[in-house]
């Protein structure tokens, strides 16, 4: 690859940008003038090799009236309106006047929240109906397959993407799965039906890395007869990897800075590159309270940052150490006991966590779950409130939105109803934080991609069709 | 108030039961899932362990008053389907004492002397209101035992009540467990056709040794492919004093299930049912029972494609009975999230108390146990709820089982209490 080819500041994200600016080779090598082919630093996350190709537009505004709004920024805010418009929350104000041709949606008596993002989901590439042959989320045939995309793995005609969005869901995280120290590259998606996954791929947001402490990967391999076999044989799979990635980044910075032969491209090492420069988000399957210490520590000694543990079963026990770390948390509600890592439950984890003001949030690893997040933070929500703390539906709200927003990396652009935002936007019959509550409708990007009063606003993938009854649909 | 109740069920428990105490429970919303309906303010008075009365207003001294104005008042729920007793962490083997694997042993494998009323599974549950559960075997088809011929009988079952008690096993010999679909399937090398064949031989030769017990007892006999052990334990279900539960979810297993039950004359209950609102008509004329995960609506496998979130509300009103468990994903450690899913069936079209009725009064009926209904001379296995019990935000503020106030503390408070308030000279671990 020619040195210009490498120059691709404009698809960075703001993040990656900030970062790269902080490194001296950056303002040598690379002026602004890529068009002259001048150097720059190596692009380790690669946006450019399998680009969104996401369209939905917005083909009339809608006006949603008189609605209780959750805003996702702290806010309750009843009886106000909201306006939807190219794609953007356009305004949130009372007595709004609907644009010509516009969608008006009463919102008497109705809810609305921010889209609903899952942190942690294996719609596609853990698809429905689980053969053997569709299996496709976990590379389990080495420790580290950092190399892996999981995007690549992605059925888009999983049936169980729209059911998801049934459930207010509109954008979410597909990781690989937990049985590698370094699982591979996740992929983040908007929930809309698409042919290609590139059609899914939400623009621009970063990737993330998945990585997994404890009984996973020490089960899988120690059962193999290989490393690693223990908790210890973990940590040192992760450094031994970091120590790899840092000489693989120099190697690229130093070539960005002085030219000479061309490295030669290692596609493990370039992702784990990625996150050492900023561009590539931690996302780490972790449930024990000490591993998630052990973890920020690594993350000092080879100065890169963790998004978010997942799972974080234990999270409130260390809830102090991700908030003074700026690590994320992303918890259930009330799963517990299937391993002995998941045994220290507490409903009031998720309260806990936040209240020691660390980023917290709902996840769900479940395709079931996942149509449900709004009842789990209800119950997370709940308990906190049970453990004495003062939190209302205005900001449990942010479990679901602007929290795992901020996790994956794209919070400047939607998690929370603010003008300029993309308008992905849940109408609910009632309060969300109900059993009976139901997504009536949903908008992404300003386009109604589910209506529950219209069958013909009901994404069906390929597969439901003709199943059961040939002339029919599976629901 | 609570933590005085909580302390005095403490040394009721060290005590054992006090059965002479009365408790009245002033003032509640009142479902009481019988004939007396609901009591939009009412009263329920224990006494020796039952309800004696259940009445609008009732001015009769009693031990203990438990103040339930604002509040609702239910039979404690029922888990139609668990391990309780049987397992710690699912991932942990020698805590696992659920599910046997191979050919040696199936309808005769009784899990009941496995049980452990100290487990951490039941205090948890019970402070999510759960009072009593249906604990039944099943067959480990994991790691080694993977790929292997196994057995299609998982075994007998037995009751549990959730007061952690030594003497908490309430009724043994509830059933037997046998697997139709796909795992069935599994289970008996490759077809489901052959699942419920080895059904039909398993049946077939307990019938012949009930009309030939001595002769083959004595050696005396053709040479059977089951122990002795397995045919004993299927005479109570060939002759109908015992349910077969089998596990079905296509449409067209459950069907070829209400056949095996005619032709035998099996009291049967479907267990899994993903595809009952298909033949829910078949299923109320045969008069058999489902229990169901009422949360899975996932075409996760090709043998529940018809999954969808409103089968309990069809099958209800199609006149099947109806028993919600824990959803699946939860397994056994959240059976109380069968709460949820009945709250979900609301949403989906199910009358609401019929919801209620599905993780109580249906479950003690299906499988025949105390409980599940509030009237005078049932056991006394009450939840005072602080709002309505299939709400994701209600929980339980008092739970009685068989009239004894129960304790609501569980490692999850525990845990919760020392990370929230860590005392002097006993900081958090992590204060390092």
């Amino acid at each position: 690859m020619q040195l210009h080819a490498l120059c691709r500041g404009g698809l960075l994200s703001p993040r990656a940008l900030a970062a790269a600016f902080t490194a001296t080779f950056l303002l040598t090598g690379c002026g602004g003038d890529d068009a002259a082919g001048k150097k720059d630093a190596a692009d380790f996350a690669r946006l450019d090799a399998f680009p969104s190709t996401y369209s939905v537009e917005q083909s009339r505004p809608v006006l949603i009236s008189g609605a209780t709004l959750l805003t996702g920024t702290g806010e309750m805010l009843e009886n106000t309106d909201i306006l939807l418009k190219d794609g953007k929350i356009a305004r949130i104000d009372d007595g709004l006047k609907a644009p010509r041709d516009a969608l008006v949606v009463n919102g008497e008596g109705k809810w609305v929240t921010p889209g609903i993002i899952d942190v942690h989901s294996h719609l596609g590439n853990y698809p429905a109906p689980a053969i053997e042959s569709s299996q496709d989320g976990n590379e389990m045939t080495s420790p580290n397959t950092a190399e892996v995309w999981t995007e690549h793995s992605v059925w888009t005609q999983d049936p169980q993407f729209p059911l998801a969005l049934a459930g207010g869901v509109t954008t979410l995280q597909i990781l690989p799965g937990s049985a590698n120290l370094f699982g591979g590259r996740s992929v983040t998606l908007k929930n809309v039906p698409g042919r290609r996954v590139q059609d899914m791929k939400f623009p621009g947001a970063p990737y993330g890395l998945k990585m997994a402490c404890g009984e996973n990967p020490k089960r899988v391999y120690g059962g193999k007869g290989q490393a690693p076999s223990t908790r210890m044989g973990n940590v040192a799979g992760y450094r031994k990897a970091w120590i790899a990635a840092s000489k693989y980044k120099e190697k690229w910075e130093k070539y960005a800075e002085v030219g000479g032969e061309q490295p030669e491209r290692d596609l493990e090492l370039e992702t784990l590159a990625g996150v050492l420069n900023g561009d590539i988000l931690v996302h780490n399957h972790c449930y024990r309270g000490e591993e998630m210490a052990v973890m920020m520590d690594i993350a000092k000694e080879f100065d890169f940052q963790i998004s978010t543990f997942h799972h974080a079963v234990e999270a409130y026990k260390v809830a102090d150490l991700l908030a003074e770390n700026n690590v994320c948390a992303a918890m259930w509600a009330d799963w517990w006991g299937f391993k002995h890592e998941a045994f220290d439950m507490t409903e009031a984890n998720i309260a806990i966590v936040d209240q020691a003001k660390a980023c917290a949030m709902i996840h769900s690893d479940s395709a079931v779950g996942i149509q449900h997040l709004n009842e789990e933070t209800a119950k997370a929500m709940a308990a906190g409130q049970r453990a004495g703390f003062d939190i209302g539906p205005e900001h449990a709200v942010t479990w679901m939105t602007l929290n795992p927003a901020k996790a994956l990396g794209i919070d400047d652009r939607t998690g929370s109803l603010e003008k300029g935002k993309m308008a992905d936007v849940v109408v609910w019959s009632g309060n969300p934080f109900s059993v009976y509550a139901q997504a009536e409708k949903v908008f992404i990007d300003g386009e109604l991609m589910y209506d529950r009063d219209d069958p013909a606003r009901q994404p069906r993938s390929d597969f439901e069709l003709g199943i059961i009854e040939a002339e029919g649909e599976r629901l | 108030m609570t933590r005085f109740l909580i302390q005095l069920a403490f040394l009721g428990l060290l005590a054992g039961p006090v059965h002479a105490e009365t408790v009245l429970i002033k003032g509640g919303k009142v479902h009481t899932l019988s004939g007396i309906g609901t009591l939009a303010q009412g009263d329920v008075l224990v006494r020796d362990g039952k309800v004696q009365a259940v009445a609008p207003a009732i001015n009769e001294r009693a031990d203990r008053v438990i103040d339930a104005r604002g509040k609702v008042v239910t039979p404690g729920v029922i888990a139609p389907q668990s391990e309780l007793g049987l397992t710690e962490i699912s991932a942990a083997s020698s805590t696992n004492d659920h599910a046997v694997s191979g050919e040696s042993i199936g309808s005769g494998f009784d899990p009941r002397p496995a049980y452990n009323p100290k487990s951490t599974l039941i205090p948890y549950n019970r402070a999510h209101g759960v009072t009593r559960a249906v604990v039944f075997p099943s067959i480990s088809t994991w790691g080694e035992d993977a790929g292997k011929l196994h057995r299609v009988f998982a075994g007998q079952g037995f009751a549990i009540t959730l007061n952690g008690g030594f003497d908490s096993v309430v009724a043994e010999g509830l059933g037997q467990k046998a697997y139709l679909g796909e795992m069935g399937s599994q289970l008996a090398g490759g077809s489901r056709a052959n699942a419920y064949a080895r059904i039909e031989n398993a049946l077939g030769e307990a019938r012949e040794y009930l009309n030939n017990r001595e002769a083959i007892r004595r050696g005396n006999w053709r040479e059977l492919s089951h122990s002795l052990a397995d045919l004993e334990a299927l005479q109570p279900v060939i002759q109908g004093q015992q349910p077969l539960i089998v596990t079905a979810n296509r449409a067209s297993d459950i069907l070829q299930a209400l056949e095996l039950a005619r032709e035998y004359e099996l009291r049967l209950i479907i267990q899994g049912a993903a595809e009952g609102w298909m033949v829910a008509d078949e299923l109320a004329a045969a008069q058999v029972p489902v229990v169901i995960d009422a949360v899975n609506n996932l075409p996760i496998s090709f043998e529940s494609l018809g999954a969808r979130s409103d089968n309990a509300a069809r099958l209800q009103s199609a006149g099947v009975t109806v028993a919600i468990g824990g959803p699946g994903y939860g397994s056994t450690h959240l059976v109380h999230l069968a709460r949820q899913s009945a709250g979900n069936a609301v949403v989906h079209g199910m009358p609401y108390e019929e919801a209620l009725k599905a993780i109580t009064a249906n479950v003690a009926r299906i499988f025949g146990l105390e409980g599940g209904v509030l009237q005078p001379g049932v056991i006394a296995d009450i939840v005072v709820w602080n709002g309505d019990p299939l709400e994701v935000t209600s929980y339980p503020e008092q739970v009685l089982i068989g009239g004894q106030p129960q304790s609501l503390v569980n490692r999850s408070t525990r845990l919760r209490d020392r990370y929230l308030k860590p005392e002097q000279g006993h900081e958090m671990g992590y204060r390092f």
